[in-house]
């Protein structure tokens, strides 16, 4: 287990991460969605506490917390005043070491679990980028979190506390605090709570390759929803800054190239975005754009047009833009004791270090046209995975053009 | 950290919150203008305008305004709700000059007719975008009957019908009207210069003319109605509740923020332990809404269609207990602590300090600096959080519920 830590002067919040290796990736074949029931399950009792003592506890301290399912680790994150942390932290000792996971509350942590899949219905553009995900990555990696009706319903108590006993575990949990704290101290007592945690024997996650292709969901929906993806650098490559700064090109702020092409100039979605995403291994250019079914067509079209045009070509003002907004971005995220702890776990999970505002801002300013251009030359904007949702499937024969 | 404040002959009012130790600096403009102030021939307006004041100036072209928010790394956006529209942007300290240039200069929009035509069709995507979204949906209609026959009644996003027949020149009318000097607010937070801040809008805003426009205030009368949309293209029951709350003026409302806390926060709350817990419900929360006059409790509840009336019962039921018997001491020292740490987080950030700094003025002509507003929140003690639940008589509601279901009976 890593501990990470930085003191923030002027602040009165500390804010505490603790990522677990047991994300969706690990999940059983026959019980998708395990990680997520589990994290569930694990706020319904752990210690000596039951479920309400547990809840109430966390309430007292004002914690504001929350908990994130990602393919290799389950995050759990609060916020709280600097003076609270060490009671914050013994609390969290018990839900990640000795969680109840008594068979009374099994079944609502289960339906819970269930209920929010089926909430997916309503939330079309959520279900359109997650089925991408797991279209896009390797299987197991990019695994819907909520596994399917037939693998919750098919859980048992015991499935599920074994997976836990084998997946919670201190080797690759990295534990991280940012804000308004004493590194001797908070280390003392992380020591004490977690010394003894003994590791588990997590199961390794074989994956196979990608599905790839495009799909169409059909929904009677108001929008048409497309997602594509394509493939893009880790943060440990060489290449990782030029793929930030061609990010920033294509859609940071509003004078981005897909904004200003798809919303400002034809008026065709009011929302067009492409982030990055990132694996440890694996990484990708993720495309969104919600439209009116009449304009779906014209939206896919330009949006792969404007995604292929990058590698004809980069103005320096643009590259100028993506650096300034990158350096302020970063300033800007650091006054955030919550972003902070979560960079940290962030970085050493990918590079196994933590990188310094100096060292970040240097790289940026090092990145030139030619590393950019090089970059989409290596990694252009084909090999497209696509999903459509909505009321009709398009042409999306471009993408091969 | 250091309160500032100056106000134009134009009536425009310049606050600022200066700390020299952050970071960065956030600016923003609070037009107090928003659905409420339109009329029926204008639905929609408030927001399509928020959109046009990104499409250029006299100075500047659409594509100016964006590319400079962009060339000074500036983290920027515009929300648009029933009673304000409000402009904002965080950027390092070395870009105030700038920032407060552009921020200043696109608050005068050219309202080109070739533009308004281009944006009309993001704006009716948008509106289709929100008709894909059950919770939204259930909010706007909420509002709708909640407070029929007020203003605040009136839907935020217009229709596509309003807005396919909105004109160019009603949107001018409007924006003359209401984007007048003496119904504006410009915030400053964080490091940033106060003097320059403020000599350098004196320079840019005070030829803009005020026409003295204001707000007509009327009591609302909720109907206390339950009603239902059935759409079995949504998988599951989404149902909202409103009852009427404390105002922004009312001292009561940090009482009403901590019973909204206690009864219905996402996580230990009276409805998370009655429907989350026991997986009646996959959300249960109630939030508490403040508005200028007028202010409402709003809870929203999704569950299995087979389970929504036993949810809507439940939730009733709860609410109706802790008007009787009030919080326990754990519960309002727990509900008083995770509020104090989500305010105490949020205003380390300038970004997330310039809106409750900007709300304050507008709404109270006042600086509270945080320290004094966390420690009102509390001393606040359960005798004023009864009073506030009786006073505002949860059990006197509207009721919506949108999926499946024909009736919540």
């Amino acid at each position: 287990m890593t501990l990470l830590g930085q003191k923030m002067p002027n602040v009165s919040s500390a804010a505490m991460a603790i990522a677990v290796p047991a994300g969706a990736a690990y999940d059983p074949d026959d019980a998708s969605g395990a990680a997520y029931v589990t994290t569930e399950w694990a706020f319904r009792g752990a210690g000596e506490r039951d479920t309400r003592a547990l809840n109430d506890a966390l309430d007292a301290l004002g914690c504001q917390r929350h908990e994130s399912v990602r393919s290799r680790h389950v995050l759990f994150s609060s916020v709280q005043l600097g003076r609270n942390l060490h009671d914050v932290l013994r609390i969290y000792a018990d839900i990640v070491r000795r969680p109840g996971l008594d068979d009374t509350t099994f079944e609502p942590a289960r339906a819970l679990v269930l209920q929010d899949l089926m909430s997916l219905e309503d939330e079309p553009a959520r279900k359109c980028n997650l089925l991408l995900y797991e279209k896009f990555y390797p299987f197991p990696l990019g695994r819907c979190i909520y596994g399917t009706v037939e693998s919750l319903k098919s859980m048992t108590p015991t499935t599920i506390r074994e997976h836990a006993a084998a997946s919670f575990s201190p080797d690759g949990t990295i534990l991280a605090v940012a804000g308004n704290f004493e590194w001797e101290q908070f280390r003392d007592v992380a020591a004490e709570l977690f010394g003894d945690w003994s590791s588990g024997s997590p199961h390794p996650a074989n994956t196979r390759p990608a599905q790839n292709g495009v799909t169409h969901v059909e929904k009677e929906s108001a929008q048409t929803h497309i997602a594509l993806a394509h493939p893009s650098v880790p943060p440990c490559d060489d290449h990782y800054y030029s793929a930030r700064m061609a990010e920033a090109v294509l859609s940071c702020g509003m004078s981005g190239r897909l904004f200003t092409e798809v919303r400002e100039k034809r008026g065709l979605a009011y929302h067009v975005s492409c982030c990055y995403h990132s694996l440890k291994d694996h990484a990708g250019f993720f495309t969104y754009a919600g439209t009116r079914p009449d304009l779906a067509q014209k939206t896919f079209d330009v949006t792969v047009l404007e995604l292929r045009r990058l590698e004809e070509g980069i103005e320096d003002h643009e590259l100028d833009r993506a650096r300034t907004q990158l350096k302020s971005a970063l300033v800007m995220q650091g006054e955030s004791t919550a972003a902070r702890s979560e960079s940290m776990i962030s970085d050493w999970y990918h590079l196994r270090r933590l990188r310094g505002l100096k060292e970040i801002s240097e790289a940026i300013d090092g990145v030139s046209r030619t590393d950019v251009l090089e970059y989409l030359r290596d990694y252009p904007a084909k090999d497209f995975v696509v999903l459509t949702l909505g009321p009709q499937a398009l042409d999306t024969s471009i993408i091969s053009e | 950290m250091k309160f500032e404040h100056m106000q134009l002959n134009n009536g425009l009012d310049i606050v600022a919150e200066v700390n020299p130790t952050a970071a960065s600096m956030a600016a923003g403009f609070f037009v107090r203008t928003g659905s409420r102030d339109e009329t029926s021939d204008v639905s929609g307006v408030s927001h399509f305008l928020e959109h046009m004041v990104f499409k250029g100036t006299h100075r500047r072209s659409a594509l100016d305004v964006n590319r400079t928010f962009d060339e000074l790394g500036a983290n920027y956006n515009a929300f648009t709700n029933e009673e304000n529209t409000v402009y904002f942007a965080a950027v390092l300290p070395e870009f105030q000059a700038p920032l407060v240039d552009l921020l200043c200069d696109i608050m005068r929009p050219a309202l080109r007719k070739e533009d308004f035509d281009v944006e009309k069709g993001v704006i009716l995507d948008e509106i289709a975008l929100y008709k894909d979204q059950p919770k939204f949906r259930v909010y706007d209609g909420l509002m709708s009957a909640h407070f029929q026959g007020h203003p605040l009644g009136n839907r935020i996003l217009g229709s596509t019908e309003s807005i396919e027949a909105l004109r160019q020149e009603g949107m001018q009318a409007y924006f003359d009207r209401r984007y007048s000097p003496d119904n504006i607010t410009v915030a400053g937070v964080g490091n940033l210069d106060f003097d320059a801040f403020a000599a350098q809008i004196a320079d840019l805003c005070s030829s803009w003319t005020p026409s003295r426009t204001g707000r007509e205030h009327f009591e609302s009368h909720p109907p206390r109605a339950t009603s239902v949309i059935t759409d079995r293209k949504v998988s599951r029951e989404h149902i909202g509740i409103m009852s009427k709350a404390p105002s922004c003026q009312d001292d009561a409302r940090y009482a009403a923020q901590i019973l909204a806390a206690i009864v219905g926060d996402t996580t230990g709350s009276r409805l998370y332990y009655a429907l989350v817990d026991p997986a009646i419900a996959d959300e249960a929360s109630m939030t508490y809404s403040p508005f200028d006059r007028e202010g409402v409790f709003l809870t929203f509840i999704s569950s299995d269609a087979d389970r929504a009336v036993e949810a809507t019962r439940i939730a009733a039921s709860e609410f109706q207990t802790f008007a009787e018997s009030g919080p326990t001491d754990t519960e309002l020292e727990a509900a008083k602590n995770k509020i104090a740490t989500g305010a105490t987080a949020k205003g380390e950030q300038p970004m997330g300090r310039l809106t409750a700094v900007g709300f304050e003025w507008v709404y109270m002509k006042q600086y509270v600096p945080l320290s004094d507003d966390i420690e009102r929140l509390l001393q606040v003690t359960a005798e004023e959080v009864v009073e506030v639940a009786r006073r505002y008589d949860l059990s006197a509601r509207t009721v919506l519920g949108l999926g499946p279901l024909e009736s919540l009976s």
